[in-house]
């Protein structure tokens, strides 16, 4: 991998990976009576290895690649990797922790294991180390290939893609010590974030320094998903995390904000995280790997562009959604309701337009998993969606909130929709990118397909039913106008759900080994192959999905 | 001007529904604007064949390259 | 008829369609449009928040959270306490039947972040302060199914055994009224102190716990062990003012018998 970078770039690099190893060294020294100096050790060692990697080839010849001819895709492979591998730890972590609720003991008796700690580990795991490192490797992907361009230089896109892993592994090794801010998809402590803002501003120069060499006269729309979802999570980012540590030697930080204040500025992060990290990105990777794989063009390129402004536009103001009979003003609830129900429109615009891509390539969706799974997740994106409107008007929320029909909804998005289409785009990806002539085994593919469909719908199945249960429960009155049941009742009433969410957690979490394995045995096992595009080859099917001769 | 949360709230009601209206027509004018559509069908298919390393500016696009 | 009547603003359209084209080919271009879409229209919106702080109720009897307290605060989110409980009783009938009066906006103003919650896995706490002993809680923290046979939260005896660290807790008062909670500096100079104070009823300290924060406050040796102070001292100490900072609530809404 290093064999690519100049001397002067590899110089380079070990300058900014020194500079990392004096940060951790000056972190575990300020912070050693603090959980803080243990994350100095952990940045240490991470940067450590990294100046080591880059040390052994410093003095090996230089690369003898022509940059005006190919596109630089090291760092998206190595992103690629690390997705999967975070997929692997961070549903893991969540069947883990939905076990929890079914057998509380399942703990080992530890202070780092319980629920209240590993469960950011899942959530984290999954949006951040998981969605996060896909969408970088895709968006380095998708940039070079929109604009026919090559990256700017070689260095910044490695800074973006190890800087943010080492993001992840700060934060997820926080919550197990205890460090959280405690604020929903936000938890990471005020270091964490300073450095998530250093790696998000080279991101975006990186980005826009790519289209800015582009050869092409229209920016592709799928990268004006990912720029959307680069620029609005950098301003979320930066408001929802305005805090005040309690001093430099510790990881303790205060919010800012306070109360009422607080939970609007907590919850207008937490659902735009949802739209500009969780649905914008993955937008694009969509736009792009859902024609490119069915062979063609997207339906309708303007409903495209009326959709991104949509979403772009109505999103950000339905946070409020979040908190209705709460404290907030009753009219702040009410803009959020209205705008979470026109927001359907752009979201189903979107769907269909997938969906309308596919329509005279259904063979193609038939025989081939990889496709199959962008087409479910397109599917599972318009559903979860309406879902979402639904729930965000008043009466419905009144029974929803608080209850497992929230956790259903948001994995229905997760899982149904974000996990899909990057497995889907994953699959398309990889043949191409290590250049090999097909995945390493198109059964493993069927495989992962109806293990991940099986279990997200389960998962949702088990979700709905707990949450209405409880929902109903709580507000169920005797005859005499008392509450009938106690709050124990309820929990007796969700032990079997929770068992049944585990276990279609664990068929998910089963699928995502799979893929990791088949991806590793594509790379080491599989030939090389010219570039075509990568269409499933079955020697044992009479028909190849497409013919040979195309 | 005193800058009051009832001033501010006035404002959201008032200027953000013209901005919402203003914004969704400029938008839909700029999608479906006929003389752009020949771009736009340029651009979705621009990325069905895209393999083939950057574009060349000087000797146009080069074929069957090596890209490693 | 429509293109007629269409006609003298075609060309205002194809200006902007044309300029909007131009634009989409600049990336930077691109950027400032999303910019503008997101944060404008967020902007206006969010901009009355911003000052929703004068909207929210005064009330005189309003206290902050003592030292121990604020420990306590510290812990139930180190531990994540929050994703499974929340503090907010919505305006709701059974809720405030099950609860107790829904939780007004001057309840959380010192509360740095807010912990209202989104998700009931345990019961809602915004009101549990006094429900149950302080015994009752100790045993339930160290092993809930004791208690509650059904219950599916973690056990935390670790709580009873870790010492409460208090030497950088002015640290934490200190910021604490940087972001706006009323600490005065004779609060913050005695903070370690007064978490000591706290739960030891019978030492000279309690008396200056008094002193700052009311006569109202509670001095109880929380966990049970009178010759050191735990976790668990600040956890149930928190516990046990949840719902409890002021009266305003209970005075204000016609109370339903449980």
């Amino acid at each position: 991998m290093m064999s690519n970078l100049t001397s002067t770039e590899r110089a380079r690099a070990m300058l900014i990976t020194v500079a990392g190893v004096l940060i951790g060294l000056t972190m575990a020294a300020v912070g050693r009576n603090d959980p803080m100096g243990a994350h100095g050790w952990i940045v240490l060692l991470f940067c450590g290895v990294l100046f080591f990697l880059v040390a052994q080839t410093l003095y090996d010849a230089e690369p003898v690649e022509d940059r005006s001819t190919s596109y630089y895709d090291d760092p998206t492979k190595v992103g690629i990797l690390l997705a999967l591998f975070w997929a692997v730890v961070a549903m893991g972590m969540g069947v883990w922790v939905a076990s929890q609720l079914a057998w509380p003991d399942l703990r080992f008796d530890a202070a780092w294991s319980s629920f209240g700690r590993i469960r950011p580990v899942h959530t984290s795991g999954v949006i951040f180390g998981f969605g996060g490192n896909a969408l970088i490797a895709t968006s380095y992907h998708i940039m070079q290939r929109t604009s026919r361009a090559r990256m700017p230089d070689q260095v910044s896109p490695w800074f973006v893609l190890l800087g943010f892993n080492l993001f992840c592994v700060v934060a997820a090794s926080g919550y197990l010590m205890g460090i959280t801010q405690s604020k929903e998809y936000a938890e990471p402590e005020w270091y964490a974030d300073l450095w998530l803002v250093i790696v998000w501003v080279v991101y975006f120069i990186l980005y826009i320094r790519t289209l800015a060499r582009r050869n092409e006269p229209h920016i592709y729309v799928a990268n004006w998903y990912y720029l959307s979802f680069i620029l609005v999570v950098a301003i979320l980012h930066i408001v929802n995390n305005l805090a005040v540590p309690a001093s430099f030697s510790g990881a303790k930080s205060y919010s800012a904000f306070a109360g009422v204040q607080d939970a609007m500025v907590q919850w207008w992060y937490g659902h735009n995280a949802v739209a500009f990290f969780l649905t914008t990105g993955f937008l694009g990777m969509l736009y792009y790997f859902l024609p490119k794989r069915a062979g063609r063009p997207i339906y309708s390129y303007r409903l495209s562009i009326l959709s991104f402004w949509g979403i772009v536009f109505f999103y950000i103001w339905v946070g409020s959604h979040h908190l209705h009979y709460t404290a907030l003003p009753q009219w702040v609830q009410t803009l959020g309701v209205t705008f979470s129900v026109m927001l359907l429109v752009p979201s189903w615009a979107s769907a269909g337009n997938a969906l309308m891509t596919l329509n005279g390539a259904w063979h193609k969706v038939r025989d081939d998993a990889t496709l199959r799974f962008m087409m479910v997740a397109a599917v599972f994106y318009g559903l979860s969606t309406f879902e979402g409107s639904f729930m965000a008007i008043r009466p419905v929320n009144a029974l929803s909130h608080y209850t497992d029909w929230t956790v259903g909804h948001v994995h229905s998005g997760a899982m149904g929709w974000v996990a899909m289409i990057t497995f889907g785009s994953i699959y398309a990806l990889t043949p191409m990118l290590w250049r090999r002539e097909t995945m390493y085994s198109w059964k493993a593919v069927e495989w992962h397909f109806w293990l991940a469909l099986s279990g997200t719908v389960i998962y949702i199945f088990a979700m709905w039913n707990s949450g209405i249960t409880q929902g109903l429960m709580w507000r169920t009155y005797t005859e005499s106008g008392t509450l009938r049941f106690s709050f124990v009742d309820t929990l007796i009433a969700m032990h079997p759900y929770y068992i049944a969410r585990a276990f279609g957690g664990l068929l998910f979490f089963a699928g995502a080994c799979i893929c990791f394995w088949n991806v590793v045995m594509t790379i080491r096992r599989v030939p090389n192959h010219a570039p075509e595009a990568d269409y499933p080859t079955i020697p044992e099917a009479m028909e190849p999905a497409v013919p040979a001769a195309e | 001007m005193d800058m009051t949360h009832e001033w501010y709230v006035a404002l959201s009601k008032s200027f953000g529904l013209f901005w919402l209206l203003g914004l969704s027509v400029a938008i839909t004018a700029y999608a479906f604007w006929p003389s752009l559509g020949g771009r736009f069908d340029k651009a979705a298919n621009s990325i069905l064949d895209d393999e083939d390393g950057p574009a060349q500016p000087t000797a146009g696009k080069l074929e069957g390259k090596v890209c490693r | 008829m429509l293109k007629t009547l269409l006609k003298p603003f075609a060309r205002v359209f194809e200006f902007q369609a044309k300029t909007h084209y131009r634009m989409e080919r600049h990336s930077m271009a691109l950027t400032a449009g999303i910019i503008l879409a997101a944060g404008v229209g967020g902007f206006v919106e969010i901009a009355p928040l911003f000052t929703i702080d004068e909207t929210v109720e005064d009330v005189a009897d309003m206290r902050v959270y003592t030292p121990l307290e604020q420990a306590g605060r510290d812990i139930y989110i180190r531990e994540g306490c929050y994703a499974c409980h929340s503090q907010m009783i919505r305006t709701l009938r059974d809720e405030v039947e099950r609860y107790g009066p829904y939780s007004l906006a001057v309840e959380s103003k010192y509360d740095h972040p807010m912990l209202w919650g989104s998700k009931r896995t345990g019961p809602d706490l915004a009101r549990v302060g006094d429900k149950y002993s302080d015994d009752w809680q100790v045993r339930h923290l160290i092993n809930p199914r004791d208690l509650v046979p059904q219950s599916v939260m973690p056990q935390y005896a670790f709580l009873q055994e870790t010492p409460l660290r208090t030497d950088d807790l002015p640290g934490r008062l200190k910021a604490l009224s940087m972001v706006g909670v009323p600490y005065t500096d004779d609060m913050i100079a005695n903070a370690a102190d007064d978490a000591l104070g706290q739960a030891r009823p019978d030492s000279d300290r309690a008396s200056g716990v008094l002193d700052r924060y009311g006569e109202a406050t509670a001095v109880r040796t929380f966990d049970g062990q009178s010759d050191r102070l735990t976790e668990m001292d600040a956890l149930v100490a928190y516990l046990q003012i949840l719902g409890n900072l002021t009266d305003v609530a209970q005075n204000t809404q016609l109370m339903t018998e449980e």
